[in-house]
């Protein structure tokens, strides 16, 4: 395999990789960036929405992305969220409502909430169901991570 | 991982002429090709990368004629005021594609590529008896849907040849159109059954045309000819559903598999095609249905 070269736009800051070209975005951000926030739960093959990032904004399962699909592109990861210290308002939300138990899947949770925060301030409990229908929780938490997601709502659109 | 090459073509000139040069496979989202690549059995050493030629990615309206790029992703056609009014039965059915990670990634032309019998897309585009345009370096051709499906996983596409773009035309007023997919739970789920259909109504509100196709029940995707003769030009309602219902089990052969049992398929089928058949005759404005 012919390694290749990519410029990935983590979380505000360019980084330029040679890497296989058989690697996925998920395990770029982990062995290349030594970013562990993105998990690989199922396998890489798509159906836990544990290893979820920000794609250009877009919610995508870095598993299922070769890194070089990504070359140039803004990836945003749970790493990147807390800004100046301070927690984002889906990370805070997720920790006082008790969204977490294993906390596996948490980082890709938030990042699915944040998709739809991003472009729907108020959403509905369905909206988030289904923003976070793609994201396994094996603890089962889904009834706090909803909650938390309705709250983080609200307090970011006091913020505003 | 699977190991292989990567490019990545940013015009279609280039995906035509790397194809060519490399011997390699196109993707596009990867949201089905990548999980081939877990699991060894992408059938290509070299990986072309379409997904960012912007040229492949629109969705265009033209009188009637409705014209869709491949690489238009699920999520774009649900974003789409014009696709939402005029082909709301593919709606419907990129609602039921995996979850939004699956939705910001894959791509109409993918679905089409991957060719799986139960590929949600491909009963509505069936229904609305869209074509398809193939390019390549030698040049482009347009083939209906149907004939582009060939087996499960086979399309007609040769070597070096890609999907460019998915038209059809809107069905003239009054009209309706549905969609419905039975599997074993909403997120993150492969047909067990699916089911199109379009209803064109004539002044006299009789059946002008009706096309029926169902997912996930055969080699393909397919339309059922028995159906729709079962529909043209009888008048809407509990009987005429019934029989073209009835009709569609003998344009398909299910199988069993992890999911369901072929005779719950045969079972199933016959009842989403009377569901699709009244939703889409609600949607066209008919009243009494059965």
């Amino acid at each position: 395999m012919k390694p290749i070269t990519v410029t990935l736009l983590v979380n505000g800051e360019p980084h330029t990789i040679t890497t296989e070209p058989n690697k996925t975005l998920l395990y770029a951000l982990r062995d290349d960036l030594g970013l562990y926030g993105a998990k690989d739960a199922c396998g890489g093959e798509g159906e836990c929405g544990a290893c979820t990032v920000l794609l250009d904004g877009e919610p995508v399962n870095s598993c299922l992305v070769l890194v070089g699909q990504a070359d140039g592109c803004r990836v945003e990861t749970i790493e990147g969220l807390a800004a100046n210290g301070r927690l984002h308002p889906l990370q805070r939300a997720f920790v006082e409502t008790g969204a977490v138990q294993c906390g596996f899947c948490t980082p890709g949770a938030i990042l699915a909430a944040k998709a739809l925060l991003d472009r729907v301030p108020g959403p509905t409990d369905d909206q988030i169901r289904e923003a976070l229908s793609g994201n396994l929780c094996r603890c089962t938490g889904y009834t706090r991570m909803i909650a938390a997601v309705r709250r983080a709502a609200e307090e970011m659109s006091h913020v505003r | 991982m699977q190991e292989v090459d990567f490019y990545r073509a940013n015009t279609l000139d280039d995906l035509h002429r790397l194809l060519v040069e490399t011997g390699g496979r196109v993707i596009a989202g990867g949201t089905d090709a990548l999980v081939q690549m877990q699991r060894g059995a992408f059938p290509a050493a070299v990986v072309v990368d379409a997904s960012r030629i912007a040229d492949l990615r629109f969705i265009r309206e033209d009188g009637d004629r409705i014209e869709i790029g491949a690489l238009t992703t699920y999520a774009d056609l649900l974003a789409s005021p014009l696709v939402r009014r005029v082909a709301p039965a593919l709606i419907a059915a990129a609602e039921t594609v995996g979850a939004p990670q699956t939705r910001a990634r894959g791509t109409l032309g993918g679905n089409i590529a991957n060719a799986s019998p139960a590929g949600d897309m491909l009963p509505p585009l069936l229904a609305l008896d869209a074509s398809v345009t193939l390019s390549s370096a030698r040049g482009i051709r347009t083939l209906p849907l149907s004939e582009v499906l060939r087996g499960p996983r086979q399309t007609c596409l040769e070597p070096g040849e890609i999907i460019a773009s998915i038209a059809f035309s809107r069905p003239p007023e009054p009209c309706g159109a549905a969609f419905i997919k039975l599997s074993n739970r909403r997120g993150m789920s492969i047909a067990v059954v699916s089911v199109a259909a379009v209803l064109a109504l004539d002044s006299a509100w009789r059946i002008a045309e009706g096309r029926i196709a169902l997912g996930a029940v055969a080699p393909t995707a397919v339309r059922s000819p028995a159906a729709e003769d079962a529909l043209a030009g009888q008048v809407s309602g509990a009987d005429t559903f019934r029989r073209a219902a009835r009709a569609a089990l003998d344009d398909i052969a299910p199988i069993s598999d992890v999911r369901a049992t072929a005779a719950y398929r045969r079972q199933a089928a016959e009842r989403l095609v009377i569901r699709a058949l009244n939703a889409a005759w609600e949607r066209a404005g008919g009243r009494g249905g059965a």
